[in-house]
């Protein structure tokens, strides 16, 4: 008899919470069996506002998907997005110890230890680790273990989020009663189920553009490099809108799902747009090109903070990034929003396509987080897997809050 | 609409005695006063105070004070908030009756220099002790300006505790509205052409009689307390379709959109000057379209005065006042209550509403106007500034930096992207 569990993938977004309940049978095979998604209240900039409010929108959305799905939840894999989250990268050594210099285990693991032991500030606190690539003497390896060498080297691109905030977001899971398996940040849960091995060892740069933020991670050689949250989505392109054509915030957002276009052509100049096209009282004519040149330039910008991030890391190379940039999230059905990256980046840019044998309402790009939490929580236990939780992770936060 | 002689006649008196004083502070101030043209009769006393002997000699303005004469020795502050200070100290008492026994009382000040950034808020504070209502039209530097933008974000800070209501005109938004490929200057002479608007249409509501009118009493309503936020807007229009076009310019006037909350304004004056032609039918409309706007919830004091010298011509001219900010980002959140709908009110009266607002204590007193006690300055910073302004939807979350920019601000905005939304 085939083991199953039933797991749930919860994104709190900034514009809905999305729930995809998934029976994972036996280590390899998931089915997704629920979904459902409400529109998300108490959230802006991917930072709660208002916890009851979100609180009741997830719980509610949660109930819904059970409802769906039949199936009582055993746990559940929550993404965590918003300006808090940073990463640092550092580098663990550690001399071989034993006298026929033979790498063991316990080097490798002082080695790390001595990449991930660094201490936060009281108010921080650690959400992944993420492994990247061992050297043994200067030389990159994949697997030290014995091996000959002096000095084993490992790097670590260790994130850490805002321990109050990530606190909240335990609270809401907990209050439902309802295990809390797994935190991961959104943009890995995307870069998770958007890429295949081959293109992360290409290397490529997964951007999701939701409403209130723009998760990014960079993979190269096989390994997440670096991660990134650009704290400006959809809800700042409505809210130029809104201030450049001086036009209701609801309006707003739907001249750009209407007309809405990532670049300024210079036809735009020329081409009339109506605010509601009944030519009542209220309804006025805009130039295309107000619209654009005010999209235009609040995406050019969130690709060129994103680009800055990786030139100051000293990794972004185009040489070492052949797949590309891979778009999604709900903000990447802009029209040419493509083109922008490509332009900004100098990087062949594309829309993410879901290739997953899924229901064909599930392969929309607001969905690629939470199809990323599910496939994390299929392979996420995987040794191989280059995402590392810290020890007592969870252990800690809870005991803080008296969880049990 | 008025039909009451007696009545008619009250408010005639009242109007009479109203006493306003227009103070241009520091240069800029004194430039936009000059400009002023006040076409109502009536008490308006114009003013201009400066640190620059020269410049205040130019200047045609009745009723000049040179501050701190012996500080400058009338050189002016050169952009030296310090100076500008010590100026304004040194004269004190010139002030005090320049300021003294007014109604109203509007300043009008560029900030980021000298001495209007030292000099307002000062002068403010006196004006303050005194029972008079303070206004501010203030402009602010572009973004670009760097120093001056802090000193004059810091001002704003302190005029805006000080004063009633504080209306201000950042430069980076005047400077969208000129046309395209204008320099900066031209955002200096949009300013005052608002400002000239905005306080004509004032000066009209206060001292002429309306067809439906509204006296100072009205205007104390809508700033009963100091602090919080003040929108200001201006549209007019002319030729056959004058009411749409002043209502289109009403609500593109950049000044009103300061984000997207109307929800939060405790109260709304709209003053509608008119031609002899402008029917209720027409006022009707201009009264549906504006409340609409303000999804009715709030609280529409209207005015609309006929000026015989206008045919087929219309000014509209809004002044709304948001409370307070709460403390921005509270877990607990405690907006239950919020979804209620608001009261709301005809806000047709001949007379003012006497505030029902649970967040003032001190309701106006309907024969004598509210005294100091009802603003008790104690309401906490809020923290205000001209790109603050423009981060809309964003306004109470934390600030989105990067590299120095807030992110939240639109990006068109602060690379000075000119967005024109007129079609060619």
């Amino acid at each position: 008899m085939s083991e199953s569990k039933i797991v749930a993938a919860v994104e709190i977004g900034t514009t809905k919470v999305a729930v995809l309940i998934g029976e994972i049978v036996g280590d390899s095979e998931l089915n997704i069996i629920g979904h459902s998604i409400c529109s998300s209240k108490g959230v802006k900039k991917g930072v709660i506002t208002d916890l009851n409010a979100v609180s009741d929108c997830v719980h509610a959305t949660i109930m819904t998907a059970e409802k769906k799905s039949r199936r009582r939840i055993n746990e559940v894999y929550l993404s965590l997005t918003g300006n808090h989250i940073e990463g640092k990268f550092n580098i663990g050594m550690a001399n071989v110890s034993s006298s026929d210099k033979v790498v063991q285990q316990i080097d490798m693991d002082k080695a790390k230890e001595d990449a991930t032991g660094i201490h936060l500030p009281e108010d921080r606190v650690y959400i992944h680790y993420i492994r990247n690539s061992f050297s043994l003497d200067g030389h990159l390896v994949e697997q030290p273990i014995s091996r000959k060498g002096e000095r084993v080297q490992v790097g670590y691109w260790s994130v850490n989020g805002d321990k109050a905030i990530v606190e909240d977001y335990l609270r809401i899971i907990n209050g439902i009663g309802i295990h809390l398996s797994d935190m991961i940040i959104s943009s890995i849960a995307s870069g998770a189920v958007l890429l295949e091995d081959a293109d992360k060892e290409a290397g490529a740069l997964v951007v999701d553009i939701g409403g209130g933020t723009t998760d990014w991670v960079l993979y190269r050689n096989g390994f997440i490099v670096r991660t990134g949250v650009v704290p400006v989505g959809g809800d700042h392109i409505t809210n130029d809108l809104s201030s450049g054509l001086r036009i209701h915030r609801k309006s707003a957002e739907a001249i750009k799902i209407k007309n809405g276009r990532a670049y300024c052509r210079s036809e735009d100049r020329n081409e009339g747009v109506w605010l509601f096209g009944d030519r009542g009282i209220g309804d006025c004519e805009f130039p295309m090109a107000a619209i654009t040149k005010v999209i235009e330039a609040r995406v050019t910008e969130i690709f060129q903070i994103i680009k800055e991030s990786l030139e100051e890391a000293k990794l972004f190379s185009a040489a070492e990034i052949v797949t590309g940039v891979i778009l999604t999230g709900g903000t990447s059905r802009l029209e040419g929003i493509d083109q922008v990256a490509g332009k900004v980046f100098g990087l062949e840019a594309r829309r993410a396509e879901i290739q997953l044998g899924i229901d064909p309402d599930l392969r929309k790009p607001e969905y690629s987080t939470a199809l990323g939490l599910l496939h994390y929580a299929l392979t996420g236990q995987d040794e191989k897997y280059p995402s590392v939780k810290p020890a007592g992770f969870f252990r800690r936060v809870m005991s803080i809050l008296n969880f049990d | 609409m008025t039909t009451d002689t007696q009545n008619l006649l009250d408010v005639c008196t009242e109007a009479t005695d109203l006493k306003i004083k227009i103070i241009g502070v520091g240069g800029a101030g004194t430039n936009a006063v000059d400009e002023l043209k006040i076409d109502v009769p009536g008490d308006v006393g114009l003013a201009a105070v400066n640190t620059d002997a020269k410049a205040l000699l130019n200047s045609s303005i009745a009723e000049k004070l040179i501050i701190g004469h012996t500080v400058t020795r009338g050189l002016g502050a050169g952009g030296q908030v310090d100076v500008g200070r010590k100026a304004v100290e040194s004269d004190r008492e010139a002030i005090e009756k320049l300021i003294a026994e007014m109604d109203l009382i509007i300043l009008v000040v560029g900030l980021g220099g000298g001495t209007g950034s030292a000099a307002a808020p000062f002068i403010a504070e006196m004006a303050a002790k005194t029972e008079s209502l303070v206004l501010v039209f203030a402009t602010l530097p572009f973004n670009f300006e760097g120093a001056r933008q802090s000193i004059a974000e810091e001002s704003l800070g302190e005029l805006r505790k000080r004063v009633h209501g504080l209306i201000s005109l950042p430069n980076d938004m005047l400077l969208q509205e000129g046309e395209e490929g204008l320099s900066a200057l031209n955002a200096f002479s949009v300013a005052n052409r608002w400002i000239g608007r905005g306080v004509n249409s004032l000066c009209t509501m206060l001292l002429k009689t309306g067809l439906i009118n509204q006296d100072f009493n009205s205007l104390r309503s809508v700033f009963q307390n100091r602090g919080g936020k003040t929108i200001f807007s201006t549209g007019s229009g002319s030729g056959s379709d004058y009411v749409k076009d002043a209502l289109g310019e009403l609500f593109l006037c950049p000044l009103f959109h300061l984000g997207d909350q109307p929800a939060i304004f405790d109260r709304i004056l709209v003053n509608v000057i008119g031609g002899a032609d402008l029917g209720i039918a027409k006022v009707n409309e201009i009264m549906s379209q504006v409340a609409k706007r303000f999804d009715s919830r709030e609280d529409i004091v209207f005015g609309v005065v006929i000026d015989e010298n206008r045919n087929e011509s219309l000014e509209i001219c809004i002044l709304a006042k948001a409370g307070m900010e709460q403390s921005p980002v509270s877990k607990s959140d405690k907006k239950v209550e919020t979804t209620e709908p608001k009261r709301i009110d005809e806000g047709l009266g001949l007379e003012s509403e006497i505030a029902q607002d649970d967040k003032v204590p001190h309701p106006v007193h309907k024969s004598k106007l509210s005294k100091k006690a009802a603003a008790a300055a104690n309401q906490g910073e809020f923290d205000f500034t001209s790109l603050e302004a423009q981060r809309g939807y964003f306004l109470k979350t934390v600030r989105n930096l990067y590299k120095n920019e807030d992110l939240d601000v639109p990006t068109y905005f602060r690379r000075g992207i000119k967005i024109k939304i007129k079609p060619s």
